[in-house]
């Protein structure tokens, strides 16, 4: 009998929570109606994308019109960076700055900038992933368009200051944005009294279906769309709604602020528990991230002389799921750019594994990894040391 | 798991003869930009692959081999046209990719064999040619490690192509059953090699610059533009006005010189080969075999003359065409491959002494 799969990779999703898949079930048969018409069909809709909105927005401490639903995380950094870049150009602010380490779709936003003119500016982070204050205060000046700097890293969870620079860029002048979709649930996040000017959410990181997301964006901050057409969401983003989904992001999100203190704490015990196992039975791994104060879900660890490609073949083999460094589009495992900016050598970093706990996650699933982990490592090191 | 018909029905097969079976695709180049409907490593054939592995229900993983490929295959397959020869590297790959590298991987999650879609059988531990014997493709599995042939599994191996087709259709593997076949090499797109030359090599690599095209007695006949392009045995492209078809005849990459001549100037006698892998106990000089020394020429029988530790010589009986440095020999006891080596040169009387002909060649001293 195969071994009960174990699901480590909440960092790449998690499963649709019971209680949203209730929520949208109705937009997808009676109340179907557009929310731009006026008849009864549309106005039904308009109230519940309404009513969505401001329960997202009261979750981000934020104000309703300050909510732009979008199609997820990728599409949120988009159009926070390319969308103040494009804007503020034209005021002669032309310098785009993030760091080295933020997801891709923050790095594709800003080499997009880059190729249409924008100067790029990346600052330096220190060996935890921490932004580097010196660096920061060099590189943001008044020629800044905007600083984006993710609020929790998604492959060794970092957690950035991001209030403290927030309130540092807002005295420069310049829009700061933080990539959100690791923090979200995982660090206090408060519009109300934190500075930031736009923070980029996702639903299929807590619960919500894959395809939304949104973007916080603070009154007064003017971007431009990145799509042309009707005046859907101000006309800040066009396109009819997707009000399920909007119900979706906006039941998960409750749920996940509901349980935030309680769940961080049980996932932290479980990751910690697990961390302690695999450094008790393999002294020489590293964990990626150690000293910083680290989001309370990730876990990355590398053993020196393995490879992530073989360890996750043979992990997946047993039941157990997790990641590596970057999947490409192919589905191959690359080393980490986020693990390579911190200063890992590229053998370390080419052997990094990614665990990631969430509703999943329990003692059982725990301790059976802590068993199976540090067995397939020395199985794997005993094959390199042999040939 | 190349996305294709004969490893996804060689997969199958496996499944259904009660095998746990792993499916892995190789990824091993990244030209930066897709390429549709190119089969091995095209992301349209790891979809394939994986679709496969999801319908059989078997796991699928795509394995990194990008930096070992480039190294083992494609810097080779470079380095070998700058020195004016024809490479072959899915001999290559299959020698160090796939049986080596992939090997490995297969030792990484404790799976015993390896198995692949090739058509060549296994008996007994030998290697014997496959049952399609216009499919078989022993010709670039010769150089494998020995040791590899006692974890190999080839499950296609005796079946025609067509049975390959029909057995994939039986089993609604849709996906890949009447799939196009490929005869080009899987990292030149369109077929286009001298585009990934002249990507790699210097633009005044010899191999890329003007040199003569000269007949075998040292007439200047043209300029070409790179030997790079010209292989044994080629007649496409070259000068026109003889009274009889003219080929290839040699490149002597010293001069940047590209040799034609007619039809019979391609004849050799014999065959020195280097490089030399065994897939037994090394033959005897003096033993009779069969050889191939291209893919899908006609087996042409000689004898070993000698055999050395890295070089072996074969004698043939009736003089073949188009001896081409840096293709494949491989040698038959029947239908057993003994084993196999890269040509070096074609040896004998046939073809005027180099020497000669270089001295011949005044024109080149500029």
């Amino acid at each position: 009998m195969p071994p009960t799969p174990i699901y480590l990779d909440h960092a790449a999703t998690t499963p649709v929570r019971e209680a949203v898949f209730e929520a949208m079930r109705p937009f997808f048969g009676p109340r179907f109606g557009n929310p731009s018409s006026t008849h009864r069909w549309g106005r039904e809709a308009r109230a519940a994308l309404d009513e969505a909105r401001e329960r997202v927005a009261k979750c981000l401490g934020a104000r309703a019109d300050e909510v732009c639903f979008t199609s997820g995380g990728t599409e949120s950094d988009n159009l926070a960076i390319l969308g103040v870049w494009r804007e503020a150009r034209t005021a002669g602010r032309n310098a785009v700055v993030t760091t080295a380490i933020e997801h891709k779709a923050i790095l594709g936003a800003v080499h997009e900038a880059k190729a249409e003119g924008a100067e790029e500016r990346i600052i330096e982070v220190d060996k935890t992933g921490i932004v580097s204050r010196d660096s920061w205060n060099s590189e943001v000046r008044d020629d800044v368009a905007i600083a984006s700097v993710m609020w929790v890293n998604n492959e060794i969870g970092t957690i950035q200051p991001v209030p403290e620079l927030a309130s540092d860029a807002k005295s420069k002048g310049v829009v700061f944005h933080t990539d959100g979709v690791q923090a979200f649930g995982k660090v206090k996040i408060d519009a109300a009294s934190q500075a930031f000017d736009l923070l980029s959410i996702s639903g299929h990181k807590i619960g919500a279906p894959k395809g939304v997301g949104a973007l916080f964006i603070r009154r007064g901050t003017k971007l431009h769309p990145l799509f042309h057409g009707g005046m859907q969401d101000r006309g800040r983003r066009p396109g009819t709604e997707n009000v399920a989904y909007a119900v979706a992001l906006a039941t998960a999100a409750e749920l996940t602020i509901a349980e935030s203190a309680k769940e961080c704490d049980r996932i932290r015990a479980l990751r910690d528990r697990l961390e302690a196992a695999i450094v008790a039975r393999v002294p020489d791994a590293v964990v990626h991230g150690r000293g910083a104060e680290r989001a309370p879900h990730v876990l990355n660890v590398s053993v020196p002389g393995t490879d992530s490609e073989s360890l996750l073949m043979a992990l997946d083999l047993q039941g157990i799921a997790a990641s590596g460094g970057s999947a490409c589009s192919s589905g191959s495992i690359s080393p980490s750019h986020v693990l390579t900016a911190i200063g890992v050598k590229p053998d370390l970093a080419s052997a990094a594994i990614r665990m990631s706990l969430g509703s999943l996650s329990d003692d059982v699933c725990i301790d059976r990894v802590a068993d199976v982990f540090p067995a397939l490592v020395m199985k794997a090191r005993q094959f390199a040391a042999s040939g | 798991m190349s996305g294709g018909v004969d490893s996804s029905v060689a997969a199958a097969l496996l499944v259904q003869q009660g095998y746990e079976v792993v499916g892995a695709t190789m990824k091993l180049f990244c030209h930066g930009e897709d390429v549709p409907d190119r089969p091995c490593c095209s992301l349209d054939s790891v979809n394939d692959a994986r679709r496969v592995c999801e319908q059989l229900g078997i796991p699928h993983y795509v394995i990194n081999l990008e930096t070992r490929f480039g190294e083992d295959v494609i810097d080779d397959f470079v380095a070998e046209y700058e020195r004016g020869r024809t490479p072959i590297p899915c001999v290559r790959c299959n020698t160090f990719t796939k049986f080596r590298d992939l090997v490995k991987k297969a030792d990484s999650i404790d799976a015993r064999w390896i198995a692949t879609g090739h058509y060549a059988q296994l008996v007994d531990g030998e290697l014997h040619r496959g049952l399609d014997d216009d499919k078989d493709q022993t010709y670039f599995l010769w150089g494998v490690d020995r040791a590899v042939l006692s974890r190999m599994l080839l499950p296609v191996g005796s079946s025609t192509k067509a049975e390959t087709r029909a057995i994939a259709r039986k089993l609604g593997l849709s996906v890949v059953a009447d799939k196009p076949e490929s005869q080009e090499i899987c990292f030149v797109p369109d077929g286009d090699y001298m585009k990934i030359l002249r990507d790699r090599l210097a633009a005044d690599s010899p191999a890329l610059s003007r040199g003569p095209i000269l007949t075998s007695d040292g007439m200047h006949i043209a300029d070409h533009h790179g030997f790079a392009a010209y292989t044994i045995g080629q007649r496409r492209g070259l000068p026109g006005g003889f009274k009889r078809p003219m080929y290839v005849v040699s490149i002597v990459p010293e001069d940047r010189a590209v040799i034609i001549g007619p039809r019979e100037e391609l004849l050799g006698r014999g065959v020195v080969a280097r490089e030399v892998n065994w897939l037994g106990d090394p033959p005897a000089a003096g033993m009779h075999v069969s050889v191939r020394i291209r893919h899908r020429a006609r087996l042409a029988a000689g004898e070993l003359i000698r055999v050395e530790q890295n070089e072996i010589e074969i004698a043939l009986d009736e003089p073949v065409s188009a001896i081409t440095p840096g293709q494949s020999i491989v040698l038959y006891d029947g239908s057993r491959v003994l084993g196999g080596a890269f040509i070096e040169r074609a040896a004998g009387e046939a073809l005027a002494p180099a020497e000669n002909r270089r001295q011949s060649l005044p024109i080149l001293a500029a």
